[in-house]
């Protein structure tokens, strides 16, 4: 009898664990239906802390990158920088004490910066390239600055802002600048004369350009019409002589004239003869001119002295000749 | 004590018999100390890049977190846009709650608004895509502007920390 209880017992301690609690009246630890009432709040280590289950992370995409990648197609537009995408070694940070500079990873200051890693040297190419067939060749005949001067004496100037936000409307952009060369409308002196008149501080004589600058009216395009109706009023305004005009004397002219004036006579009437057979007289016109015109200074009396010598040859005196102009 | 006296004893401690002023002010202490960090006895407060280099050192060792034109000379709407900045930092402050390890960076263009930052690797990466199509599409609707974000994440909350003061 007792060889076959303990021949029981053996066998049972074969069968599975499971097996055997089921069909066991002793308590079954943790997974115990009832469970025993914690009065004194005694810690109770069976209810292990969930695990966070941690998602997989991909390795940097850098690490699979070739060498000989198209990279236009890997950074294909402007964006943020991102170390998995970038694979070259860039540092940026300052560190004290000679450490290095923080790596690309984590690093926000990369992030801030603007870059150009979608405007490569090979991907700016392929893209003029692409935009060639968009474009018509240079006109042949315009091959110097001077034949398109000539042919385009106007030049319109206005801006395009690119600002951040929501609208793309600058009030800046309505600014509209004509430029043109003063020779090319080919006006005749007195024209040409009211014409700066007309146009006041607007001409440049140093390089003899005009510039209108039309910002009154709220469109880039109603400003255009408004210089254009501008340069033309101003065209025919100087071209038109008015009855009042013709009552300009000499005392009105803007400008000091030798061949209207009584200098002009009086050499005539000293060497008898036109001005043009006078030796000198170019010389001695122009000082008196520049005389006039400039106002008096150390150098046009220099001037006037030495060209009246000149005219009635005189000899000159010693400081002139030691210091010639 | 009555009235009068009180009055007395008050208008005494502004003016003595000797014509001097009892009452000291002393001189503002004009110290810079916002966006400095102090250090502690432990040296065991982390910062970031950004907290470790103070505000004057923008455009020296660090560049600023937003980045657009409206406060070049003439530029245009310069308080609109620092308003929304404010609310963009806010909103994803709120959305991305305890994600974002780093400023956030708002970087514009036209109109596009770049959002960009490190964000911790706290949530699955679907709620992530989730929390990155919201934003977009709010804000977008919001601004009128073509928002995209930018992220990077980072694995450790440590990954981000320069030093310890």
């Amino acid at each position: 009898m007792l060889n076959l209880t303990r021949n029981l017992e053996l066998s049972f301690r074969k069968i599975d664990k499971p097996l055997y609690k089921a069909y066991c009246n002793a308590s079954q630890g943790k997974h115990d239906e009832f469970k025993a009432l914690n009065i004194r709040n005694v810690k109770d280590h069976s209810h292990s802390k969930r695990s966070v289950k941690k998602t997989q992370v991909l390795p940097p995409r850098t690490n699979q990158m070739a060498v000989d990648q198209d990279w236009g197609s890997v950074w294909p537009g402007p964006r943020s920088f991102h170390p998995a995408t970038v694979p070259l070694p860039i540092r940026q940070g300052y560190t004290e004490k000679g450490a290095p500079p923080p790596d690309k990873y984590a690093n926000a200051e990369l992030m801030k910066i603007p870059n150009f890693l979608h405007l490569t040297p090979p991907v700016i190419k392929r893209q003029c390239e692409a935009l060639k067939q968009f474009c018509t060749p240079w006109p042949k005949a315009l091959d110097t600055m001077e034949k398109i001067n000539k042919h385009f004496p106007i030049e319109v100037t206005s801006s395009d802002y690119c600002y951040s936000g929501p609208s793309i409307r600058d009030p800046m952009a309505r600014i509209v600048t004509l430029r043109f060369n003063l020779k090319s409308l080919n006006l005749d002196d007195r024209a040409k004369d009211k014409f700066l008149r007309l146009v006041g501080d607007r001409y440049n004589k140093e390089t003899d350009l005009v510039t209108i600058v039309a910002d009154r009216c709220p469109l880039r395009k109603q400003n255009m019409d408004y210089v254009m109706y501008l340069l033309t009023a101003l065209y025919h305004e100087s071209k038109k002589i008015e009855p009042w005009e013709e009552l300009k004397s000499q005392a009105d002219m803007e400008y000091y004239d030798w061949t209207k004036h009584a200098s002009k006579t009086n050499v005539e009437d000293i060497f008898k003869c036109k001005f043009e057979e006078i030796p000198g007289i170019d010389k001695f016109s122009d000082a008196v001119s520049e005389y006039m015109n400039e106002g008096e200074n150390e150098y046009t009396i220099k001037k006037y002295g030495e060209a009246v010598r000149t005219l009635l040859q005189l000899p000159f005196s010693k400081e002139i000749t030691n210091k010639p102009l | 004590m009555n009235l009068p006296t009180s009055l007395k004893i008050v208008s005494n401690i502004f003016r003595s018999q000797t014509g001097m002023r009892f009452v000291h002010m002393s001189p503002i202490l004009e110290k810079n100390q916002a966006g400095r960090y102090r250090t502690t006895p432990r040296k065991n407060f982390p910062l970031t890049y950004e907290m470790a280099n103070p505000p004057h050192q923008i455009a020296h060792r660090k560049s600023w977190n937003s980045w657009n034109t409206s406060n070049i000379l003439g530029g245009n709407r310069p308080s609109e846009t620092a308003v929304e900045d404010l609310f963009i930092r806010k909103f994803i402050e709120g959305t991305w709650h305890a994600l974002f390890l780093s400023e956030i960076i708002i970087k514009r263009q036209h109109n596009l608004i770049r959002i960009a930052g490190l964000v911790n690797r706290g949530v699955l990466p679907r709620k992530m895509y989730f929390l990155i199509g919201y934003t977009e599409e709010l804000l977008s609707f919001w601004l009128q502007c073509v928002v995209k974000m930018e992220i990077q994440t980072v694995a450790d909350k440590k990954d981000v920390i320069f030093k310890y003061i």
